[in-house]
């Protein structure tokens, strides 16, 4: 009876660990469809500005501002890395970390002095475990993501970009395409390259704008940029947090449905093992019955 | 007067989207009123507050910067922090004060921005003392 009990204790904990990945499962679509709705309730602000960009340009304005120029000094690049704090995500965490470590490497060779800077937890201790030294780490960043922290970090990154700190800003992090698709990118922030809205409409552009400007429209430009530049980096936060829960929930839903088949082949060997002890038994009872007989 | 649509966006939602009769808007250097049929314009905000008045009733909110536009009756406005004015509370906002005053200023960047966070708190300040 030995073996046949030995597979059922296994069979119970299997069901214990089915229960908690179950669990989990709908913890995560639970958060996703909250960080979801912030990701959406944020595309409103970003629509305003580029409409507001798109008559800015329409004004006939030349769009210029240091932060949308290439440097030509190139000697210091900081790279800001977005991890999750928690683990059971598949391989959502290795991704960024992989993406990341390559565009370290990539860096390394134009930039004599690299930044790293990490987001969460995962990405934290997969930098120290391969003996990388992370210059600045940031921990509070869960599920919904504040403006307020984000502001916060971007405004620093302004600062460090305008006093030439830094020459150059790039973020790793998985971005959203749809619900089935996310991708690990690498995106270059700073200098911003362009501003979404000014391209489409470069022909158009006359200077027959309706609008009045107040103070003046290179006054406003001058203050959407660093606008554009938070809401950009606000929105590879959201991503991130978005794409953390639906890689925890697909990672959860195929580790359930791997313990419902564990499950079942454990019940079909346990049944099986049950059944020939009995028929072990039965063969036993008989031999000895024929045995008085003789 | 027809009425105009007020849409107030911040980075992380739409907070608040409604029409009302009469606007008023703390620009970079002054406050401006925004009634309907208001001519196309598009604005820098300071720090201070906006006041939507609809049916007699007034609304009363801090804005953190940003911007306005004006168009067919409907007015944007896109700022960082949109704050109901009897959200704000006086004694978080005399501290946040008092840190601003002692940041160090001893260099064009850091001064502007100690000066940036002095006229925030004092904007809210204002706008708390005045109900």
């Amino acid at each position: 009876m030995a073996k046949a009990r030995a597979l059922d204790k296994r069979r119970k904990s299997i069901r214990n660990i089915k229960k908690i990945t179950r669990t989990m499962e709908l913890i995560a679509t639970a958060r996703f469809k909250k960080a979801m709705d912030r990701a959406t309730a944020a595309t409103a602000y970003t629509a305003r500005i580029t409409q507001l960009v798109k008559d800015l340009a329409q004004s006939g304005l030349e769009v210029s501002h240091p932060l949308l120029e290439n440097r030509d000094k190139q000697e210091r690049g900081l790279l800001l890395v977005l991890t999750a704090n928690r683990g059971l995500c598949g391989g959502y965490n290795g991704g960024v970390v992989r993406a990341a470590l390559a565009q370290q490497k990539e860096l390394q060779g134009n930039y004599e002095d690299l930044r790293l800077e990490v987001s969460g937890k995962r990405g934290i201790s997969a930098m120290k475990f391969r003996g990388i030294d992370v210059d600045q780490s940031y921990l509070q960043f869960e599920d919904q993501p504040k403006f307020d922290e984000v502001d916060a970090i971007a405004s620093r990154y302004l600062e460090a970009y305008a006093t030439g700190e830094i020459d150059r800003l790039d973020v790793v992090y998985t971005r959203f395409v749809t619900s089935a698709r996310q991708v690990v990118t690498t995106e270059t922030l700073l200098p911003l390259g362009s501003l979404t809205g000014t391209d489409e409409d470069a022909d158009g552009a006359g200077t027959d704008s309706m609008y009045e400007f107040l103070p003046s429209a290179a006054s406003i430009l001058e203050e959407v940029v660093p606008t554009s530049f938070k809401v950009k980096l606000f929105k590879c936060f959201l991503d991130a947090a978005v794409s953390e829960q639906i890689a925890r929930m697909v990672a959860m839903k195929s580790a359930t449905e791997n313990a419902q088949e564990i499950i079942k082949h454990l019940s079909m060997t346990y049944n099986r093992a049950r059944q020939s002890q009995i028929t072990g038994e039965i063969m036993e009872i008989i031999g000895g019955v024929e045995a008085l007989k003789g | 007067m027809p009425k105009v649509n007020c849409i107030v966006v911040t980075p992380e939602k739409t907070a608040l989207e409604q029409p009302c009769d009469f606007l008023a808007l703390p620009l970079f250097d002054g406050e401006i009123g925004i009634a309907g049929d208001h001519s196309p314009m598009i604005g820098r905000l300071g720090y201070g507050e906006m006041r939507i008045k609809e049916n007699g009733e007034q609304l009363r909110f801090y804005v953190d910067g940003g911007f306005v536009q004006v168009a067919d009756n409907v007015v944007a406005v896109i700022t960082n922090r949109a704050i109901p004015a009897a959200e704000l509370d006086t004694n978080t906002i005399e501290s946040q004060l008092a840190e601003a005053r002692s940041q160090p200023s001893n260099s064009p960047e850091l001064m502007e921005s100690r000066d940036r966070s002095i006229a925030q708190a004092r904007a809210q300040l204002r706008v708390a003392g005045r109900q």
